[in-house]
């Protein structure tokens, strides 16, 4: 199951920190995403990508999953080396295009 | 119990002018908040104070509150912005003149001043200071700041760095009961409101890529909230206006940024979402209620920007028409071996419509692109190392793979944004009054 199936998501950013929320359309989904998606899981999605240490907050009363990853953005999103700017505007399609059994 | 009405009528620097019009024109609103400062927003109006002690305002000031003002003050629709940036002194001077122009007599603006703390330097914690300039550091002011200038009746309120969510819920001051719960539920108002349509269903996309279509998106409605005295609100559009806005589009907006949803500090309190409730309670109409308060920051965050030496060249170079996908990765690996005496964390070469966004992580591509980008970034030490990159690439046009072209690049000065935090009792704010005649 693709997690973008289940649920919605954005991408967000403070200085060198990317800030990842998503929510699953309703509860039954979000348990199944709170099971699957872990910390270790989000990790190793996010670091083919990009630097920095997961940790995942889990809001449950909003069928919500947050990831926030210090020093993602290593100098802040002005100091990026990829194409244009604000490509972290995307950074969420990590984890929506993540396949989970 | 009492409520007022406040709105957001732009959610960033260069946000679309019309729906803070639309909005005021109700008559429904009390207040419309414009942000318009992001953290490094402020940098050109430092620079330009350096030679002009009466510059360092949004240079959009004028645009964006012309068509506004006259339409604000008939209405009896407060404007409270952070177009001051820079200078908010000099800004309410110029807001001033503006409205003397436009007819508005009796306006009264006033200027909240005190956010710049660069003055304050040596009392400022920094979290990792680097080399080079202090070009300027302010605090982010809470709805506090700009209680004065609400009691007191002001038309507009100008100002400069204060955390976007005072910009809403500072006119909810006056009527808040008085428990950190009620001024709780109005920052978090503040907070769902000032990215302007990011929760009416902009940076919007269900699962199946169902999304609003491009007429409505170009026409997209601003959010306005009737807020309770108890900080409970009712989020919404005005009849008419183009948008989605229901429970997803307003969770994704309350966790936006905010980081542990548990603890949102912001300096009105440390917020605690994990209780919100959303209700839909009809079309486009959804109340909030739950955001606990966790006590107030003793320290205000500071942001810092530092200049540096050097300069990031960013280059593209652009492939099409047959094998188009295989001149690029040609392109991009003559790159990598002329460039080879760059460290690999200042370089990066990718292809724009194959991974140039999420790397590792990008789809596959397929195998018949029509077109393809070849882009490099490089960290330059000086303009004459970015200018050799620029050429390396542009140098591919008579050397590399055939029929590269299309080339666009741009430099970007090395400017550092740095975090620090300062006593709040350090930190005083002044309300400077200006009158049209």
């Amino acid at each position: 199951m693709r997690v973008g199936a289940i649920s919605v998501g954005r991408s967000g950013d403070k200085g060198g920190t990317l800030d990842l929320s998503l929510v699953a359309l309703d509860e039954e989904k979000y348990r199944w995403l709170e099971a699957r998606l872990t910390e270790e899981v989000a990790q190793a999605a996010i670091s083919r990508v990009m630097p920095g240490i997961v940790a995942r907050y889990p809001v449950p009363g909003l069928n919500a999953l947050k990831f926030v990853i210090e020093d993602a953005l290593p100098g802040g999103v002005y100091a990026t080396l990829h194409a244009g700017l604000h490509w972290q505007k995307a950074a969420i399609w990590v984890l929506l295009d993540l396949e989970l059994d | 119990m009492e409520q007022k009405v406040v709105a957001c009528g732009a959610g960033f620097a260069g946000d679309r002018t019309e729906p803070a019009v639309a909005l005021a024109a109700s008559g429904r609103v009390d207040a419309i908040g414009l942000e318009c400062l992001a953290e490094r927003t402020i940098v050109p109006g430092l620079r330009a104070r350096r030679s002009d002690p009466e510059a360092g305002a949004d240079p959009r000031l004028e645009r964006r509150l012309r068509p506004l003002l006259p339409v604000a003050r008939a209405n009896g629709c407060r404007v409270i912005s952070n177009l001051g940036a820079a200078n908010p002194a000099a800004a309410g001077r110029k807001i001033a003149r503006l409205a003397a122009e436009l007819g508005c007599r009796g306006l009264r603006v006033a200027a909240v001043v005190g956010d710049d703390v660069a003055g304050l330097a040596k009392h400022i914690a920094w979290d990792d200071m680097v080399d080079g300039n202090l070009l300027g550091a302010h605090a982010y002011l809470g709805a506090d700041a700009l209680r004065e200038a609400i009691v007191e009746g002001a038309d507009v309120v100008v100002t400069g760095r204060v955390a976007d969510s005072a910009l809403f819920s500072a006119e909810l001051l006056p009527i808040l009961e008085d428990d950190g719960d009620a001024l709780a539920g109005a920052t978090t108002v503040g907070h769902l409101l000032e990215c302007s349509g990011q929760v009416t269903g902009g940076n919007f996309e269900m699962p199946d890529g169902d999304s609003l279509s491009a007429a409505d998106f170009a026409e997209l409605g601003f959010p306005l909230a009737t807020v309770r005295a108890d900080g409970t609100a009712e989020i919404g559009l005005l009849d008419g206006a183009p948008g989605r806005l229901d429970r997803l589009t307003c969770t994704l907006q309350l966790l936006y940024e905010v980081h542990d949803p548990s603890a949102y500090i912001t300096p009105d309190g440390i917020l605690d979402f994990t209780g919100v409730v959303f209700e839909e309670v009809g079309p486009n109409r959804v109340r909030v209620s739950g955001a606990r308060a966790r006590g107030r920051p003793e320290r205000l965050k500071v942001s810092g920007f530092v200049e540096q030496p050097g300069f990031i060249a960013d280059i593209e170079i652009g492939y099409a028409g047959s094998h188009a996908l295989n001149r690029g990765r040609l392109a991009a690996d003559a790159l990598r071996l002329r460039l080879d005496d760059f460290p690999d964390e200042d370089v990066r070469i990718d292809l724009v419509g194959v991974d140039s966004t999420l790397g590792a992580a990008s789809l596959p591509p397929a195998n018949r692109m029509p077109e393809v980008r070849v882009h490099v970034s490089a960290r330059c030490r000086d303009a004459q190392a970015a200018q050799i990159v620029e050429d390396e690439v542009y140098a591919l046009t008579l050397s590399g793979p055939a029929g590269g072209g299309s080339v666009r690049s741009e430099r970007r000065p090395s400017l550092a944004v740095v975090d620090g935090f300062i006593d709040r009792d350090l930190v005083a704010t002044e309300t400077v009054w200006e009158q049209v005649k």
